[in-house]
This record gives structure tokens, C-alpha cells and sequence, in this order.
């Protein structure tokens, strides 16, 4: 025992955390500072850093037009993540409920359309909507956005469901507690974690979302992801990054807000942060 | 008659009557009978698998029986869901709600109870209705402006009354109290007081400790009042010390409370110190119920005597009444009723022996080896061909030469369950019989009388005629000494899992349990652990036959 740790003197644990630490240098602290740069310089021709200070992409992103497509995409992501939620959540507790579900092969079946790409799949409900003769526009497009985004809801509920320790089933049940009131009493409040992840893995990604708003309405609707897809086209990093800047405040403070209600549940894991 | 019934309710809180629980085509519980006094403490105690923790299941509503009924007070409640009998259960694990603190975890029961309310109903007619508590309607006294006093109905959560609370500093204010909280907060501080956890209100449940988290579920339970409550192991999870320390303030607030308790452990020590009743289960049935004393003193078969406490078990005889050989050598006893030379199980507790000069005794031995066990020393003791546990205060050192002596009523005899193993067996030809679906090869003339066997012709002969003996059924008997066990299921017919071990001196009585629940007992010098996957072999001439 003594030679092992003679051989390895000085080397803790801590060391194992530096490739860590530089992935996070690269990947998310440098981009991040380079975006911040962008937002607040100038436009450049080539679309490279100009360091010219000025405020004006953040008065591009508040401007009528574009402030009013942020509140649409806003909007179109709280639809899409209350429609979620409501299909969701049972699905989820059917498909953790052993008596209902006795093997994995139907939580497989709600995954399956994860494996195929999410462009393909788009197209795939765009032509199946157009067979069925119905118009394309708002509905449409939470529609698609519903199909697509449904598995990030189940599965975090799923987990978290059924991880719940039977017993505290039983327990509630013990002490007067009728299936409908264990539901509510017991169930609820135990699988809050994995419908805050639920929230937080479908609502991130459809305010931003491209493709499958312009898809599926025809491009009558454009979201504020295909505006930044639009703006990085034409070389305009500036404006593209002021308003991705404006959307990661906008995801932050949600989060920061859905935290507050998840602190009573902390220590119960299962969530995904 | 009527008379006599209502005795019988009033004496017992509940009876199981042929309870039945079959999983997958298993029987875990195999008809049961059990009543149980009120205010009783019974312990159903048993290895893991017997059975006991199904039966606390069935009483508390999580399985549905297959049959038999469940009658508490006189009515039947085996399909009653759990959540409408009145019993609680403190669980293993606690099962303790994670996102609740502890008042209100022990608050979530009393918030759902419900009370029978009596209510005229719009046609004028009276209706007993079950409500919530909370909307329970109770009389209000309200004080108008003019200083006059009315009565109005309201509901239980809305009623109030000025109360004098001393505030922190100790003054004594006036303050509009609601009764319904009040009613709440009362049993929940008296809980915990109960379990001796005052103060610890505002706790959340995953920062306490193993102990502390088991007494709020006991609160949690008793708090409800139930008629019984249920306790399914729920001291497993501790350390030694703070189980014990459990232990004894289990079996106070017993005392305290006077309801019924039904526990069950595997520890025998724990059903000893605690229980007035303690029912032995082994595969899903009762093998005795009794005091512990009883149990202890007086167990009625050799699984209950092994399970219970150390103890000798030997082979005996009875050649007469009050007379028992074992061990090379003739005892008196105070047993009658057994025939003559009947073949009996002896139980001797360790601590019975009385050691005297050797020669002195009845039986003379050997010691083999001695261990230091606190307040005793635990000798072995090699005397006629069997070994024997020895406890004793004074130390004799291995190789002294004693004399043993047993008081007469320190010798408990037991009737034999089985003396040998007996199949229904069908003979497949001349030398193969087929047993509990294998095939053993046999001696035909061996198992019949004045029966010839003519192996090069496969010709038998019985009583001089011909005779083919394919088809037969007969019932066969084959002694625990003539069961080979061999370590590889390969190397015989038939293949079963050790399901428990009696030392018995000289030899282990093995049980055995075939893939299809059948037992087979087997005589072996060597020692199996349980769960072992071990073959069954028979040698062709060790059938015997009973009848055809």
C-alpha cells in the first residue's frame, strides 16, 4: 500500500478534472465569449470581427418586427411544452406503471421516431398533413413541434416515476389514501424533477427551433431560429449573435425560476440538473 | 349460541381463516388459520420465503388472497382495498414521504380520515354519509358586534376558539385558534413524544438517521389509532445496539398504546424478547404457535427446536412410556403416549446438560472443544458416537472425560414427522420405476417378496409365476440414510435445492426441495449449505415396498 502511494505522490484527484476543465474552456467558455464580442461589434463585410463597438444588433432585436417574431417563438414554445406536458405526463406514468406496462418495449416504441432524422421526420408529417388536406400555419406548426419534442417529456417523467420506491405507494395507500389521492399527494409532488427537466428539454429547444416552423406553415411563420439562420446566410453574425445572446438570458432566468420550485426537491434526484 | 359468538369477537381482534396466496403458480401461503387476542404482540417469525411477510400483506390489503377469509371485528375485509381498513403498517424501509417533512408526514394519515356524518338529505330523510374530517360539521360560537352569542354549524377546518397562548416572552395573549389545526398538531406532538422525537417537527425526513426515520414511521402508523398495527420487519435495517434499544421501547409503547401488534422478523431472538405470542412459519404454513416460552421449552418439532435457540436434536426411541434411548443410552423422561419403540426426535437444550464426574452421569463423554461465549462457555462433547453442544458457566478443557446428566423434564420428545421418505411410483419395466417424474433403476428382487430376477432374460418371477411389471403403481418407502446426495445434479435422476439442515449429532437431516415443491429428507454426513443444487440418488436395492 505504502509504494502505491509513493509511486503516484502528488497526483490527487483533482488532476483528472483538467481535460474537463479545457473542454469546457473550448467548447462552451470561449464560444460563449466570442458570441458576446460579436453581438456588440459592428458588422464586418466578410462577417469577422470588426471590434468596433455599437448597440445597434441589440436594437435590430427589439426593433417592431423582430421583437414581435421573439414573443411568437416565445409563445409557440409555451404551447408546445403545456401540450407536452399534458400528453405527456400520462403516458409516462402509464408506461412506469408495471401493470399497465410489463416490458420496455413499448417505452422503445415512443423512442423509435427519435432515431430518424429530425429533418426527414418533419418532411415526413409535412407531406402526411398535406394528404389530409390541412392547412398550414400556427397549428400546423406546434403540431410538428409537438410530435417531435413529446419523447424529451417522457423520458425524464418516465425515470423519475419509476424510480419511485413503491413502498411509498403502498405507504399512502396504508394510511387511508385512495389511488386518485396518492396520484395527487404522492406521485405529483415525487415526479416534479422529471417534469422540470421535461419542461426545460422541450421548451430550450423549440424557441429556437428552425426548419420545422418554415416547414410546416409553408413559410408563413418564421421563428426566431430561422431569423438567426437567415442573418448567419447573409454573413450577419452580429445580429444573429445579439439575439441568441437575448435567448440565453431569456432560457437562463426561466431556468433560474423553475429552479426556485425545484429546491424543495433537491436532494431527490432523478431530474436531469 | 349468540351469546357465544359475541365472546369469541370480543376476545380475538382478527382471524385468518385458510388464507391462501399462490404467485406464479406457487403456493406462499398455504391455508393459514391464526386468531389473534386483542391487544396481543404476535410475532410470525420464519426463515426469508415462509411466508410471513405475504401473510402482513394480506392483513394490511397489498395482496389479495387466492382463498380463505381475513375477519376483523367480525367482518370480513380480505377484499377490502388498504386504504379503507383500519390497520397501519410501519414498513421495512420506512417508506417514509421523501418530500414532506416529519409533522407532515405523520400528518397525512389524519388528514384523510374520515367520519361517519349524519345529514338530512333534501327529501328530509337522514343519511350517514363518510367525510372528510376536515368538513366535519361542528357547533361555532360566534359573538355579534352587539355583543350577543350565537351557535352556527360550520365545518371542522372553518371552527375556532380563543385560546390563551404564552408567547415567547412569556406573556400570556388571547388568539382566535383553529380547532381543526389545533386537533391535528395535538396528536402529531403526542406521536412524537411517543416515539420520543419532540422537536423534530420541522426535520427533513432524509437528515435523519436509520432510527430516527423508523420512529417517525412508527408515529406516523400509531398516530392514525389502528385497530392493529403491523410491523414487517422494521428493525431490519438497524444497528445491533439501536435494535435492541428498539426492541424494548417497542414492546413499552405496546404496553403504552394497548393495541394490537403483529410483527414479523427472521431474528428468533427479537420474537423471543418481544412477543406474548410467537407463531414459527416454514413454508408457508404454521408449525406452532405459543408463548415464547413455550416455543422455546417446548417445540413440537425438530425444525422449530434447530430454528429456535441452540439445541441438540438427536434420533431417539421410546421403549415405554417415560423412557427414551438416545445417544447409546437410556434416559428417563416425563413423555407418555407414544408407542412402544417408536422412533422420536429428543431435544436438548445446550444449557440442560449437567456435567458430572465421568461415570457419574448417565451417558459418558468426551470434551472436543470449548470457546469463550461471555457468560458461558459452549463445549462440544463427543458421547456415544454423537456430538453434543454443551453450555455451562465452569470451563472444561478438551480431552476431560465427564459424565452427563439431563433433568427429566429437560427432555423434550418429539413426535417424527416422517420416518422415511414414501413416492407413488410407477414401474416403467422390469427394473425402472418412474418417481416424482425421474427415472430410477430398481432391484425388482429386491422391493418384492419371494420374487427371482432373471437379469439376462429381463424374467420376473414372482412367487415362481411370470410376471410383467410394467404399468404397476405401488407405493415405495425409501429411509433418510438410503438417499445419496451427490454434488453434480448430472449424476442422478432427480435434482432439488437444500432447503434447511438439521444437525443431529452424528448426521444432517437434509431437506430437500425438487423443482416441482415435493420434499425429500436425507440422512448425510456431510454438510450442505442452503440453496446448494444437489443430485438425488437411490441405489436400486434400497426400495422398499409399502403397498401395490
Amino acid at each position: 500500500m505504502k509504494k502505491q502511494t509513493s509511486k503516484f505522490a502528488g497526483f490527487t484527484r483533482k488532476y483528472a478534472a483538467i481535460p474537463y476543465g479545457v473542454f469546457m474552456a473550448v467548447f462552451v467558455i470561449f464560444p460563449l465569449i466570442v458570441l458576446l464580442l460579436y453581438s456588440f461589434c459592428e458588422k464586418s463585410v466578410d462577417g469577422s470581427l470588426s471590434f468596433k463597438f455599437t448597440f445597434d444588433n441589440f436594437k435590430s432585436v427589439f426593433s417592431e418586427d423582430n421583437f414581435s417574431m421573439l414573443i411568437n417563438s416565445l409563445l409557440v414554445g409555451l404551447y408546445t411544452t403545456g401540450i407536452c406536458l399534458l400528453i405527456g405526463y400520462p403516458i409516462a406514468y402509464l408506461l412506469a406503471n408495471k401493470n399497465y406496462n410489463r416490458s420496455a418495449v413499448l417505452v422503445m416504441l415512443f423512442m423509435l421516431p427519435m432515431w430518424v432524422n429530425f429533418l426527414l421526420r418533419t418532411l415526413a408529417t409535412k407531406a402526411m398533413l398535406e394528404f389530409f388536406g390541412i392547412t398550414m400555419g400556427m397549428g400546423t406548426v406546434i403540431f410538428g413541434m409537438v410530435y417531435n419534442f413529446l419523447p424529451f417529456m417522457i423520458m425524464p417523467i418516465y425515470t423519475t416515476i419509476q424510480k419511485i420506491d413503491y413502498s411509498l405507494i403502498e405507504g399512502a395507500a396504508d394510511l387511508g389514501a385512495s389511488a386518485r389521492v396518492t396520484f395527487w399527494k404522492v406521485t405529483v409532488p415525487l415526479s416534479l424533477p422529471g417534469v422540470l427537466s421535461g419542461i426545460t428539454m422541450v421548451f430550450t429547444p423549440t424557441i429556437t427551433t428552425f426548419a420545422i416552423s418554415k416547414m410546416l406553415s409553408n413559410s408563413k411563420i418564421s421563428l426566431i431560429g430561422d431569423y438567426i439562420e437567415q442573418q448567419v446566410k447573409i454573413l450577419n453574425y452580429n445580429v444573429a449573435s445579439a439575439i441568441s445572446f437575448v435567448i440565453i438570458l431569456i432560457v437562463g432566468i426561466s431556468m433560474i425560476v423553475l429552479n426556485k420550485y425545484d429546491k424543495d426537491n433537491a436532494n431527490q434526484g432523478g431530474g436531469l440538473w | 349460541m349468540e351469546d357465544n359468538k359475541k365472546n369469541t369477537q370480543a376476545e380475538y381482534i382478527i382471524e385468518l381463516n385458510g388464507l391462501t396466496k399462490i404467485y406464479d403458480g406457487k403456493t406462499v401461503v398455504d391455508h393459514i388459520n391464526l386468531k389473534i387476542k386483542r391487544g396481543e404482540f404476535v410475532t410470525l417469525l420464519g426463515p426469508s420465503g415462509c411466508g410471513k411477510t405475504t401473510t402482513l400483506r394480506m392483513i394490511a390489503g397489498f395482496e389479495r388472497p387466492e382463498e380463505g377469509s381475513i375477519t376483523l371485528e367480525g367482518k370480513d375485509i380480505a377484499d377490502l382495498p388498504p386504504y379503507k381498513r383500519p390497520v397501519n403498517t410501519v414498513f421495512q424501509k420506512y417508506a417514509l414521504f421523501p418530500h414532506l417533512n416529519v409533522y407532515k408526514n405523520i400528518a397525512f394519515g389524519l388528514k384523510l380520515k374520515k367520519v361517519e356524518v349524519t345529514k338530512k338529505n333534501i327529501f328530509g330523510k337522514e343519511v350517514t354519509k363518510l367525510v372528510n374530517m376536515a368538513y366535519m360539521p361542528v357547533e361555532q360560537k360566534v359573538v355579534k358586534k352587539d355583543g350577543s352569542e350565537i351557535t352556527k354549524i360550520v365545518p371542522f377546518c372553518r371552527s375556532y376558539q380563543m385560546m390563551t397562548v404564552s408567547t415567547k416572552k412569556g406573556v400570556k395573549k388571547l388568539k382566535k385558534m383553529n380547532m381543526y389545526k389545533k386537533f391535528i398538531d395535538d396528536k402529531v406532538k403526542h406521536a412524537l413524544k411517543i416515539v420520543g422525537l419532540s422537536g423534530y417537527e420541522d426535520r427533513d425526513v432524509n437528515s435523519l438517521s436509520g432510527g430516527q426515520q423508523q420512529r417517525v414511521a412508527i408515529a406516523r402508523a400509531i398516530v392514525n389509532e389502528p385497530q392493529i398495527l403491523l410491523l414487517d420487519e422494521p428493525l431490519g435495517a438497524l444497528d445491533l445496539k439501536m435494535r435492541q434499544e428498539m426492541q424494548l421501547e417497542l414492546k413499552s409503547m405496546h404496553k403504552k398504546l394497548g393495541i394490537t401488534f403483529i410483527y414479523v422478523t427472521h431474528d428468533q431472538e427479537e420474537a423471543l424478547t418481544m412477543s406474548n405470542t410467537v407463531v414459527v412459519m416454514k413454508d408457508g404454513k404454521i408449525l406452532q404457535e405459543g408463548t415464547p416460552i413455550e416455543i422455546y421449552n417446548e417445540p413440537t418439532s425438530a425444525y422449530v427446536a434447530d430454528f429456535i435457540g441452540e439445541s441438540n436434536i438427536l434420533d431417539g426411541v421410546m421403549p415405554e412410556d417415560k423412557k427414551v434411548v438416545f445417544a447409546g443410552a437410556e434416559f428417563e423422561c416425563v413423555d407418555t403416549g407414544f408407542e412402544p419403540g417408536e422412533e422420536v426426535d429428543v431435544v436438548i437444550r445446550p444449557e440442560d446438560w449437567v456435567i458430572k464426574r465421568e461415570g457419574n452421569g448417565i451417558l459418558n463423554g468426551e470434551i472436543t472443544g470449548c470457546m469463550f461465549r461471555g457468560v458461558h462457555y459452549e463445549m462440544t462433547c463427543m458421547a456415544g458416537g454423537y456430538e453434543l453442544i454443551l453450555h455451562n458457566t465452569v470451563e472444561y478443557k478438551p480431552g476431560r472425560k465427564i459424565g452427563l446428566y439431563v433433568d427429566p423434564e429437560n427432555i423434550q420428545i418429539m413426535k417424527k414427522r416422517f420416518a422415511t421418505n414414501e413416492f407413488d411410483c410407477e414401474l416403467l419395466s422390469n427394473t425402472t420405476l418412474s418417481l416424482l417424474g425421474a427415472t430410477y433403476d430398481f432391484n425388482p428382487a429386491a422391493l418384492f417378496e419371494n420374487c427371482e430376477y432373471d437379469e439376462e432374460n429381463d424374467v420376473v418371477k414372482i412367487d415362481g409365476v411370470q410376471t410383467d411389471l410394467k404399468g404397476r403403481t405401488i407405493r415405495v418407502a425409501v429411509d433418510f440414510d438410503k438417499i445419496d446426495l451427490t454434488d453434480s445434479e448430472e449424476e442422478a435422476p432427480l435434482a432439488g435445492n437444500v432447503e434447511s439442515m438439521i444437525y443431529k449429532g452424528k448426521n444432517y437431516l437434509v431437506d430437500i426441495k425438487t423443482d416441482d415443491n415435493n420434499h425429500i429428507y436425507a440422512d448425510t454426513e456431510y454438510l450442505w449449505d442452503k440453496y446448494d443444487r444437489v443430485g438425488i440418488a437411490i441405489n436400486k436395492n434400497d426400495f422398499r415396498l409399502i403397498k401395490e
